[in-house]
């Protein structure tokens, strides 16, 4: 089964990338690969090039990647709760990463974690060090994720849905916090998330993954003020809005993500699509250029369709 | 802690008496009785009539659970010592003192091993905890109040019932330890390694063979042992490595330190192989399911983010916590090395406790079959509030209230 297959972008440095998509979409497996976690007998990267800084990720050696892991790249997960080892002081881990990428004593690594637990706003930092995960809320341990990924200065930070497992107001606070970080030290952040919501105040460019491939990319403002895909503009009409009234059911897009063992022939958006037509169904779509500069999708119709005329609640309720 | 402690020992009593009730009510409904030798001589009714009335065997069964459990727990009257001796002297030597020395610090060596790799550095702190329990078994010990019982007298005319087990349990519990630290030291880094290698040639085959070993009586296994590693061994190679039967040879009081050293473990290896190797393929199997859990979780997925080595990630991350389940097996394991004792002692001649137990059974002498019973409930009551303890020890998120 092939859980990510064509997938190539590009990021600059300190560019905030919003990675979007349902669950099996791929988004996960694709930041999987750039820290090369993925291990049989779960899985193996086949074939392709992963290019950071001029280096080809996937030719190094073991070592170096480990250098790259944590030093250079670093990654947040998505449930803080079970993220962080029960059985050692958050102290502990912190200071674990941070002699292990910077060659500083013991003790000065101990004064850095204690700074990074300042930067991520957690009250008496010198103190908590030597708490356990468990002594700590979801939000907390979110933040002290956050303080160990940029304690050795990452250049790129790949946060997995980091607030999904959170409540609302602690999202919000998770986010504004990861947006200040990100900005003063000028990390990229590949931000990977299923809420629309979070993507749109956060990132200046957005890739929207369906079935294990690329079906759109552009800036935030492009690409939700004029989505290209037919898929986008289902999950962008999904989204509730403040100022609409809420007269008619709220949209879905229709159908159950496909199954990638056996994926649709033809775009694999095609069951789904409400658009869908005879091409659809013969060949896979390239991503190419709709009209629009930097914005680029994988659809035949692209350059067609106008789908910011089209009332979605229209297409729903016939 | 210290309530938390005390209310585990009250726990812990309530369970010996139900225990001692249930197991003293089995015997009586097992039928025969310990006279029932001695009416097959028609001389003896003079004997038995006053041995019936001695020891109450015509009285109701309830009453005669009473009287056991009055001659159980009454000390006997043995003239008062100095503190001295009661330490060093008769008393100190007399049983239990060396056992709890050894157990607590045993019980301290595990938790500095585990406090050492986790390298928590300023945990010794709650070493106090466990130096805490020691010194009250030590007290316990020195005082009159336990070394005085007698727990009854024999039925078979040999003496006070805590003399026999208590001469007897050093042998046991050399055997015991030695399968306990064969099992300890050879099941858990084989489940840890087959995890690390999981699906390979060595995991496939050491999975089968705990599945083999796992399922074979022991009794199977210690024959096995003695045709194959000392009968037929001495038959084709003509080395006489291993002994069958007993604990030393009869020249062992004329032999140097090293050749005793020698002769000890050459008759130790083959009954503590017998025992170990059924809790080696457990400790195996569980180690290798508890480290596979682990090494799928979050937090190793984290460890491998931040660009650890593999083998920090696994001694360090993994390791410490794929050790938390087995405390509990291994604790209630040594229930299982008693019991594999006492059909291992029978077979290698081994003089210990389970030896007297079978003893004790065949002439239905109830003040031993009972005390043995006792002791390995107490032991077992004992072993399982100690593995509490050290859980809290393990994991920080454990908390006593």
């Amino acid at each position: 089964m092939r859980a990510v297959d064509g997938v190539s972008f590009d990021m600059m440095a300190g560019e905030r990338r919003g990675v979007v998509g349902e669950s099996g979409s791929g988004k996960s497996v694709t930041a999987m690969s750039i820290m090369r976690l993925i291990e049989p007998p779960a899985g193996e990267i086949v074939t392709g090039t992963i290019e950071f800084q001029g280096q080809n990720l996937l030719a190094l050696p073991e070592d170096d990647m480990q250098d790259v892991r944590g030093g250079r790249i670093a990654m947040i997960f998505q449930d803080p709760m079970t993220s962080l080892n029960p059985v050692y002081t958050v102290g502990d881990q912190l200071i674990e990463t941070i002699m292990l990428h910077q060659h500083v004593s013991k003790h000065d690594a101990r004064r850095i974690a204690a700074d990074a637990l300042g930067d991520v706003q957690i009250p008496e930092p010198m103190a908590r060090l030597d708490d356990y995960p468990h002594q700590f809320s979801g939000g907390m341990r979110q933040r002290v994720m956050i303080a160990m990924g940029l304690s050795c200065n990452p250049d790129l930070l790949i946060a997995d849905e980091p607030t999904t497992a959170l409540d609302v107001t602690t999202q919000a606070q998770i986010m504004d916090l990861m947006l200040k970080l990100a900005e003063d030290r000028g990390t990229a952040v590949m931000l990977i998330t299923h809420d629309l919501g979070v993507v749109a105040g956060f990132c200046d460019t957005i890739q929207v993954m369906y079935a294990g491939g690329i079906v759109e990319y552009g800036n935030a403002t492009d690409l939700f003020g004029n989505p290209q895909h037919p898929y986008t503009w289902g999950l962008l009409g999904s989204m509730t809005r403040l100022d609409e009234s809420h007269t008619e059911r709220l949209h879905s897009v229709r159908g159950a993500p496909p199954s990638l063992i056996n994926p649709p022939l033809g775009c694999r958006f095609n069951p789904r699509c409400d658009f869908v037509q005879d091409i659809c169904h013969d060949s896979y779509p390239a991503l190419r250029e709709s009209g629009r500069e930097s914005q680029i999708a994988a659809c035949h119709l692209a350059t067609e369709l106008d789908l910011n005329t089209i009332d979605v609640t229209g297409v729903v309720g016939s | 802690m210290l309530a938390y402690i005390i209310r585990r020992l009250v726990y812990g009593v309530v369970t010996l008496v139900a225990l001692s009730l249930v197991v003293f009510l089995l015997i009586q409904a097992s039928g025969g009785g310990p006279l029932d030798r001695l009416k097959l001589n028609p001389r003896a009714q003079n004997l038995i009539a006053q041995l019936t009335e001695q020891w109450g065997l015509d009285k109701p069964v309830m009453q005669q659970y009473f009287t056991w459990l009055k001659n159980f727990v009454t000390p006997a009257d043995v003239p008062a010592a100095d503190g001295l001796i009661v330490l060093f002297g008769k008393i100190g030597l007399r049983g239990l003192t060396p056992i709890v020395l050894v157990l607590s610090a045993g019980a301290y060596t595990v938790w500095a091993f585990l406090v050492k790799i986790g390298q928590a550095w300023w945990r010794p702190v709650r070493a106090f905890s466990l130096v805490f329990v020691w010194l009250i078994a030590l007290w316990l010990a020195k005082s009159r109040l336990v070394f005085s019982l007698t727990w009854g007298e024999s039925f078979r005319g040999d003496g006070p019932v805590w003399d026999n087990i208590f001469g007897a349990a050093g042998a046991t519990f050399r055997l015991g330890l030695a399968a306990l630290v064969m099992a300890l030291i050879i099941g858990i880094p084989l489940g840890i390694y087959q995890a690390i290698r999981q699906y390979s040639f060595f995991d496939q085959v050491g999975t089968t063979l705990s599945f083999v070993a796992f399922s074979t009586p022991i009794f199977i296994i210690a024959v096995g042992f003695q045709l194959l590693l000392a009968l037929y061994l001495e038959k084709w190679t003509g080395v006489k490595l291993f002994f069958v039967t007993g604990m030393s040879d009869s020249s062992y009081g004329d032999l140097g330190f090293m050749a005793q050293m020698g002769d000890i473990v050459r008759h130790l290896t083959l009954p503590a192989m017998s025992i170990a190797l059924i809790s080696i393929a457990g400790y195996a199997r569980f180690q290798r399911a508890s480290m596979l859990e682990v090494m799928h979780s979050d937090y190793l997925r984290t460890a491998k983010a931040k660009g650890l080595p593999r083998r920090r990630v696994i001694l360090k991350h993994a390791l410490r916590n794929a050790l938390i389940p087995i405390v509990t097996l291994v604790s209630l394991d040594v229930a299982g090395i008693i019991g594999g004792a006492i059909i291992t002692e029978s077979i290698f001649g081994w003089p210990g406790v389970g030896r007297l137990y079978i003893q004790a059974i065949n002439a239905v002498d109830y003040p031993t079959i009972m005390a043995v019973v006792m002791s390995i409930g107490i032991g077992i009551v004992m072993m399982n509030i100690v593995a509490d303890i050290l859980y809290g020890v393990l994991d920080p998120r454990v908390r006593y209230d």
